[in-house]
């Protein structure tokens, strides 16, 4: 393994190992475990506001991931994400407020009903694929949604449901300074796990699958099996990231996991890159910092002497909700492999300056 | 003068003047939906809010105090909600928040009240009544939510009483029949369990509900079910576009039934686009009308120039309950600057220091109101107007005022 730089030049694999490592050479695992440190400080240096930014990308990388590996990776279709997570919120609010297991525990066990629910929902991917697998998960988002105003016993109905937060031997996780270390510590397991995966022969499964399925079929792969399996892992992501979500906020209404979301989701991983974990991570960077940058922008404008007016600054709203769009319009025109591919080509750029090949 | 003395002093200097300035405004943050959603009614309220604190920073601020504050329109999105409200907690040392939907106020219920921090939504759901989870069937105890106007569910009861009333002086025999119309979501779902238990004490029979989308569509199969099931009084509640198509559907349909609704679906936009379905349309408010001549219109006409100078914009009732709640505020931050300093804990005690409380200036547009510590449901009394179309000349005229009584068991419900 090469030490001195980020990316050796040239291919020197030369075992198994080194082929399925990780981190490509030790530079990159010294960097991504300094990276971690730097990060464990941050609530010393950072503000509320950078905090909870930097939670909400925790909580929605997370499900980002899972969604990735469902679409990205094994090349199936799921318009009933958002639903997912919302589950996984309310699952882990339920099993504290019911039987009063400990927020720790209830998040990964939420991760597990989700897998439950998801691959049920998942069942159709057996038999069906592309846009008719879109319209079936899409009729679990609309299920799920109405499930969520309905089942008293389980949500709350209309009314959400509480849900405490993370509490390890009595210290309870209340404050974003705090909160930051959960969603970090779960953020980094996640994304190694995630990553571990795809070196797995259920990972390797799972991209044969979207490549070419009546390859991987001859080869032995299971389709049915993976195919389910690969909606399981998506849904666990998605509870594990709303279960954070639901005990971040304290409270789980089910207002806010519409197809939208589940929509967002897909825009996450198209914008950072289909088939790429850190592009998940990326992707869902730049979608929870693209309104906080144009929330800046319009603030700064507002507060120009001709600014004041609420004719433009209605304007202004409007605005920056287009700005949204077109930044997605114009990434899938000019960067249709998300910003994984054009990481790796700044990369390849400064490996091989001054030279263009 | 030594340099560094010099230098020294200078800093110290600007140090004192920001520290001045600080203690010298206070700064509060707006949540509003002017692109999103709930636009169609959330962008009448924001302008109440708006104008309203603009107002109070040009006059005087707060006993001199100046108001800071700044209008984010989230497009009813949570997450860029709490963002917005982190940034200000953090950032601006915010001591209230004016917010708006039922979707940014819970999911904030929690960090509002570990960080002291008032917030006067436009989100009546009975839940956010109860603030010290006195009652068990409250889910979440909301010490520091507030909102000006009765809850949904008072005000779905107030109108459920005036409909039992209804019944009985137009001589209706056996049991009337009530239906509750609306999308399955919680803001139409907030009051429909405390509403239709209500409306079975009073004894109606209470159908099973009707779903009607929140997006506007053609809604004849729900009225046909609405005819058929031969009710003779529907609450609907959804708002805006919905309400628009479910009146017009039911037109079409021939649907003999008398429509209540909710505080969003009733104002003039709505009866003009909806045009000459609306009959009889029964609907609660929290303030005057815009052509009204209560005494504290001339303050609120005096606000609304904030944001048209030249005063012929129309201002829906929406626009008069921001003002209403931004008004609250402002006499609470006062008494909070008057009882050690404008705080959020402070804010919060000025909420309970009077009974059958009016903003001064703003008699006849806010009802008197009655928070306290344990009880949360400011105004328990609703005004109930009907409303008619006639070939465009839309006629708005009051039937009643309903005051319910504050029930233990209605608390946070």
């Amino acid at each position: 393994m090469s030490t001195v730089s980020m990316r050796p030049c040239g291919d020197f694999r030369t075992s198994y190992a080194e082929d399925r490592t990780i981190f490509e050479t030790r530079t990159t695992l010294y960097l991504a475990i300094a990276t971690i440190a730097l990060l464990c400080l941050a609530p010393f240096i950072l503000d509320a506001y950078f905090l909870t930014l930097g939670i909400q990308v925790a909580y929605l990388g997370i499900a980002a991931l899972g969604l990735n590996i469902l679409v990205g990776f094994t090349g199936q279709i799921s318009l009933g994400h958002g639903a997912f997570f919302g589950f996984g919120a309310f699952a882990s609010a339920w099993l504290h407020n019911s039987f009063g297991i400990p927020v720790f525990f209830c998040i990964p066990l939420a991760g597990y009903m989700t897998m439950i629910v998801g691959m049920i929902f998942g069942s159709p991917a057996a038999r069906i694929k592309g846009l008719y697998l879109a319209i079936a998960t899409l009729a679990a988002q609309f299920i799920l949604e109405d499930f969520f105003a309905r089942a008293d016993w389980f949500t709350g109905g209309s009314y959400g449901a509480a849900a405490p937060p993370v509490a390890i031997f009595g210290y309870e996780f209340t404050n974003d300074q705090s909160f930051w270390y959960i969603a970090l510590f779960a953020l980094v397991t996640m994304y190694l796990w995630g990553t571990n995966l795809m070196r797995t022969r259920d990972g390797r499964a799972f991209v044969a699958v979207r490549d070419h399925y009546l390859s991987a079929e001859i080869m032995g792969i299971n389709l049915t099996k993976y195919r389910l399996l690969s909606f399981g892992v998506s849904s666990f992501y998605a509870g594990i990231g709303g279960a954070l979500y639901g005990h971040y906020l304290g409270f789980v209404s089910a207002e806010g996991f519409t197809i939208l979301m589940s929509i967002q989701f897909l825009a996450m991983i198209i914008i950072g890159g289909l088939g790429s974990v850190k592009g998940a991570l990326m992707g869902t960077i730049f979608m929870v910092m693209l309104p906080e940058m144009l929330e800046g922008i319009v603030g700064l404008l507002s507060a120009t002497s001709w600014g004041g007016s609420t004719a433009f600054t209605d304007g202004l709203a409007y605005l920056k909700e287009m700005s949204i769009g077109l930044v997605i319009i114009l990434f899938l025109i000019f960067e249709p492999e998300g910003l994984a591919h054009r990481w790796q080509q700044v990369k390849s750029y400064w490996k091989f300056y001054p030279f263009s090949y | 003068m030594n340099k560094r003395v010099l230098f020294g002093t200078l800093i110290a200097g600007a140090l004192s003047t920001s520290a001045l300035q600080a203690q010298d405004s206070v700064f509060v943050g707006h949540l509003a939906d002017l692109s999103g959603p709930t636009a169609f009614v959330g962008k009448n309220y924001a302008n109440g809010i708006r104008d309203a604190l603009g107002y109070i920073d040009a006059n005087g601020g707060i006993d001199g105090t100046r108001l800071e504050f700044e209008t984010v329109d989230y497009a009813y999105k949570v997450p860029q909600a709490i963002a917005s409200y982190k940034k200000w907690v953090s950032r601006k040392n915010m001591v209230a928040m004016q917010g708006w939907g039922t979707a940014d106020t819970e999911a904030l219920i929690t960090f509002v009240a570990k960080d002291e921090v008032p917030v006067y939504s436009a989100s009546y759901s009975g839940h956010l009544t109860d603030p010290t989870g006195k009652n068990p069937k409250t889910k979440k105890p909301a010490p520091y939510n507030y909102f000006y106007g009765a809850s949904y569910s008072d005000g779905c009861r107030a109108l459920v009483q005036w409909a039992a009333d209804d019944w009985k002086n137009k001589g209706g025999a056996g049991k009337p029949k009530f239906t509750h119309v609306g999308d399955n979501h919680p803001y139409p779902n907030a009051p429909k369990e405390a509403c239709a238990e209500y409306a079975g004490e009073l004894g109606f029979e209470v159908m099973p509900p009707i779903v009607v989308s929140m997006k506007p569509g053609d809604f004849k199969a729900q009225c046909l079910s609405l005819k058929d099931s031969q009710s003779n009084y529907a609450y609907i509640a959804n708002l805006g576009g919905s309400v628009v198509s479910l009146i017009k559907s039911c037109g079409t349909v021939g649907t003999d039934v008398q429509f209540m609704s909710n505080i969003w679906g009733g104002d003039k936009p709505i009866f003009e686009a909806a045009g000459a379905g609306v009959k009889d349309y029964i609907f609660p408010a929290m303030t005057p009308f815009w052509e009204d001549d209560a005494p504290g219109m001339t303050l609120v006409r005096d606000i609304s120039k904030v944001s048209d100078p030249s005063g012929t914009e129309f201002r829906s009732h929406h626009y008069v309950r921001g003002v209403c709640s931004a008004y609250y505020m402002k006499e609470a931050m006062e008494w909070a600057k008057a009882n050690g300093g404008i705080t959020g804990a402070n804010i919060k005690q000025g909420m309970y220091a009077r009974e059958n409380w009016v903003p001064k200036g703003l008699e006849g547009v806010c009802l008197p109101a009655n928070w306290t510590a344990e009880d949360h449901r400011g105004i328990n009394t609703v005004n109930i107007y009907k409303g008619n179309y006639n070939g465009g000349d839309i006629e708005i005229e009051r039937v009643t005022q309903v005051t319910l009584p504050r029930r233990d068991d209605w608390l946070g419900y």
